[in-house]
């Protein structure tokens, strides 16, 4: 707890009056900035979400920048020093390649106005709802095909389209449980959509605990803003999840299902089942007898109804994939097709997030919702289509060159950057294989202000907003997961390439009622343990803790 | 004429030593379609167990049944009474020009693309261009059919479950799975949609009423030339009454009578029998 006593630097007075003031001052980033805007940085055309070109700070971003400008270079050190302490306090941490290391959590937040959030809010809602109408259609009548919307080719050479979970039906229809929908900003600020997650999309924890450590480091900052709060997620997870569960279970038994400790995100597993006050299993805790899937308890076996599963469809069942796999349940497959259990997120979602997929989720607004796509996705083009083919073969040292396949920015290659012997080895594996993959231009991910040994440079970031659909709405955290790339000049945003993460604030506007971060002085409350019954949210019924009484 | 068949597969599994938990899927509920009806089926396992039914992406009915006690044998037999269908007769209505189009290569997809079972061959699509040369699709799908049936040796032992078209066309040797895998490779290679079908056929075409034929588990092709109609090319023979539809898929994989997953310490060997009796 040693950095709960060191004093945190003051910040200078601040007020609505002294913030006006100071707004007709600014014109020029102070000392901490100095060189931010230099015109040789790389990338100089990107949008930078604090200042606007002439150097003026961005609406937002006033009050913010007033705190951090008058940092001076020891304070900035002494902050940092304290939020590396809470995170590593707080033992978050992230596997790369085996490794545990803590996740660099940056200093200064990424702001975005209500209005703004308001816009992204109603985008990725409308992004899942058509992704939703997708998969029931695929999984089920493929309509989509049959009117010639979508090649058939489409989805059979989809690699995660499994024919195995073809007809299987969720009590309440939805699929996409838990979905990021990742977003990145383009050099005129507009926030455009870079991919989809809907299988086991993760990083929601970092939002939670980010805002966690931020708010015990940099309380006063909180005290400046109306910051929406982000510490109900799970809540809406839980409700979302016993939702799900067939209509005739009164008090659906829900399961977060994880691959084990040693997977990358079994911080994340722990701290979701921890929240919501459910087990936390592994494939060998159940099993599945006539089509039901029961957990081994103490007590004996208990009916599951809704498992949170936190493992890939390839290991989730060895009945009908990998048969090897012992991290699943065998036979969870057929009992959530005879409607015993469900599956969140659902089995074969990755036909709807595979990258080419991605090029037709505008189609697939236009026909399912008959609405504009509020949300544009980045221009992409499709090397399976002869004269986008032709294209980005003609243009290959311009553009960004993506796998279909594959995440956490492997294999991607930055035409610009690359050699022309690199250039000429993904030629042929491109002309080889062109359903596997993408071109998109060097989309120039917008600037955030990083703290950068005593200074602040710009660095690029993205967004990850998660979205729960439990059927009746979607809700987006007002947040998510800002990963921002640390090395300068880098567009690889993710924690497997050198990256890190900011507390993302969704300001409430000054009218609304919507709650928002420390607004009662309680930073207790923010504790996971203490604030289990809080975080619980009121749906809970009586019967459903006398339950969980009796399981402990 | 039509056939009125009785079938009487029994299949399973013998464990060295006792399997304590098993998970099980059978197709091998004949298909009612336009073709064939199925007037009666049943699927009954030793030990018995609560079977669970649904229709899989291919439309075949799936019995699936989990087993949970130890166990040495597992046992399914599944019975069926079919009325077949008449001799297919070769369809002629699309051209060459047909096959190639945008609807066709994009609606048939699935039976177009090479698969595990079914990869592509150099040498066997080279073959089978030469042998459509001249002819429209539905003769080049019968001279292909008869070139494999001469080609390939019927060999029972040489090649196994798992086996390639390839692996059986560099042995020119196999049994019915493979006669239909290599088909597949070349009908796919000279752009005719085709479908792998698993089934029964009953091999005495004189049999007396009510005479029990000892039957095998079989396969063969359904090829898309305007319309589906099927050859077997096994026997170099039209698919006609003798023939009892199952299912139908990419290649085996998609129609695998039985498979599942088993714990225990032993190996398992798998016993089959197959009892074909004309009704009528």
């Amino acid at each position: 707890m040693s950095f709960m006593n060191a004093t945190p630097p003051r910040l200078p007075p601040s007020g609505r009056r002294a913030r006006k003031a100071a707004a007709s001052r600014i014109t020029r980033p102070g000392d901490r900035f100095e060189g931010y805007l230099s015109p040789d940085r790389p990338h100089a055309g990107a949008y930078d979400e604090m200042f606007s070109g002439d150097g003026t700070v961005r609406g937002p971003y006033r009050a913010l920048y007033e705190s951090i400008a008058a940092l001076d270079a020891h304070d900035l050190q002494s902050r940092s020093q304290a939020l590396d302490r809470a995170m590593v306090d707080q033992g978050i941490t992230f596997s790369l390649s085996g490794q545990e290391r803590p996740f660099p959590l940056d200093l200064v937040p990424r702001v975005i106005q209500a209005a703004e959030w308001t816009k992204l809010e109603r985008g990725v809602a409308q992004r899942v709802r058509a992704l939703e109408a997708f998969l029931a259609d695929v999984y089920g009548d493929r309509q989509i095909l049959r009117d010639g919307v979508l090649p058939r080719r489409l989805i059979t050479s989809c690699e995660h389209f499994h024919r195995e979970a073809f007809g299987i039906t969720p009590p309440n229809g939805v699929r996409i449980h838990v979905s990021g929908v990742d977003l990145v900003r383009d050099e005129e600020g507009t926030f455009r959509v870079l991919e989809d997650n809907l299988r086991n999309p993760s990083g929601v924890s970092y939002v939670m605990e980010n805002r966690r450590t931020m708010a015990r480091v940099f309380p006063d900052l909180f005290a400046q803003h109306r910051v929406r709060p982000v510490g109900d997620y799970a809540s809406h997870l839980l409700r979302a999840l016993r939702a799900a569960a067939a209509a005739n279970v009164a008090d659906p038994m829900v399961v977060v299902l994880t691959p084990g400790v040693h997977n990358s995100a079994y911080f994340e597993h722990s701290l979701l089942a921890r929240l919501m006050g459910v087990e936390l299993v592994e494939g060998r805790d159940m099993f599945c007898r006539d089509n039901v899937v029961y957990l081994r308890t103490t007590e004996g076996e208990r009916q599951v109804d809704v498992v949170y599963r936190r493992i890939d469809d390839e290991f989730l069942d060895p009945v009908h994939y990998r048969p090897d796999s012992v991290l699943g349940v065998a036979g969870i497959q057929n009992a959530a097709r005879a409607g015993n259990v469900v599956v969140a997120n659902a089995i074969g979602n990755g036909v709807g997030d595979d990258k080419l997929v991605y090029t037709y989720v505008p189609e697939m607004v236009k026909y399912y919702l008959n609405e504009k796509p509020l949300l544009p996705n980045v221009d992409t083009f499709r090397c399976w289509l002869p004269d986008e083919f032709d294209h980005v073969m003609a243009h290959l040292d311009e553009l960004v060159i993506k796998p279909v396949e594959g995440s956490g920015g492997y294999g991607i290659v930055f035409g610009p950057d690359a050699t022309a012997a690199e250039l000429a080895t993904l030629r042929r594996k491109v002309r080889a294989n062109r359903r596997g993959w993408i071109a998109q231009p060097v989309v120039q991910l917008s600037t955030v202000p990083a703290k950068v040994d005593d200074r602040l440079a710009p660095r690029h970031v993205d967004l990850r907003p998660f979205a729960v659909n439990d059927g009746k709405d979607i809700f987006v955290l007002p947040g998510g997961l800002t990963r921002v790339a640390l090395p300068e000049g880098s567009l690889v945003v993710n924690s497997s390439q050198g990256g890190g993460s900011k507390d993302t604030w969704v300001l409430a506007s000054r009218a609304s009622t919507a709650e928002r971060e420390l607004e009662q002085p309680a930073l207790g409350a923010m504790s996971t343990v203490d604030g289990l019954v809080a975080e619980q949210g009121p749906e809970l019924t009586s019967s459903q803790q006398q339950q969980q009484q009796q399981q402990s | 004429m039509t056939w009125q068949l009785r079938v009487a597969h029994r299949t399973g599994y013998r464990y060295a030593t006792p399997a304590t938990q098993s998970y099980n899927e059978a197709r091998l509920t004949p298909r009612s379609d336009r073709r064939q009806t199925t007037v009666a089926t049943r699927i009954e396992t030793t030990p018995a167990t609560r079977a669970y039914r649904y229709t899989d992406y291919w439309g075949t009915v799936v019995t699936s049944f989990d087993l949970h006690a130890p166990h040495t044998e597992f046992t399914v037999l599944a019975t069926s009474v079919v009325e077949t269908a008449d001799e297919a007769e070769p369809i002629r209505t699309a051209s060459w020009r047909d096959l190639r189009s945008e609807t066709v290569v994009d609606h048939r997809t699935e039976y177009l693309t090479p698969t595990d079972y079914t990869p592509r061959d150099v040498s066997l699509a080279r073959e089978a261009r030469s042998l459509r040369t001249g002819l429209d699709p539905a003769d080049a799908v019968l001279a292909v059919c008869e070139w494999v049936n001469k080609q390939l040796k019927y060999q029972p032992g040489t090649t196994g479950v798992h086996s390639t078209a390839t692996d059986a066309w560099q042995a020119r040797e196999g049994v019915c799975q493979d006669f239909a895998h290599v088909t597949l490779v070349m009908l796919r290679a000279i752009g005719i949609p085709a479908r792998y079908v698993s089934g029964y056929l009953h091999t005495k075409p004189d049999a007396k009423l009510g005479e029990v034929v000892e039957g095998e588990s079989h396969a063969w092709v359904d090829v898309w030339t305007g319309g589906w109609w099927a050859y077997d090319p096994t026997n170099a023979i039209p698919v006609g009454p003798r023939h009892v539809w199952v299912a139908m898929g990419r290649d085996y994989a998609d129609v695998a009578p039985l498979k599942g997953i088993f714990t225990g310490g032993g190996q398992s060997t798998l016993d089959v029998s197959v009892h074909l009796t004309r009704l009528a």
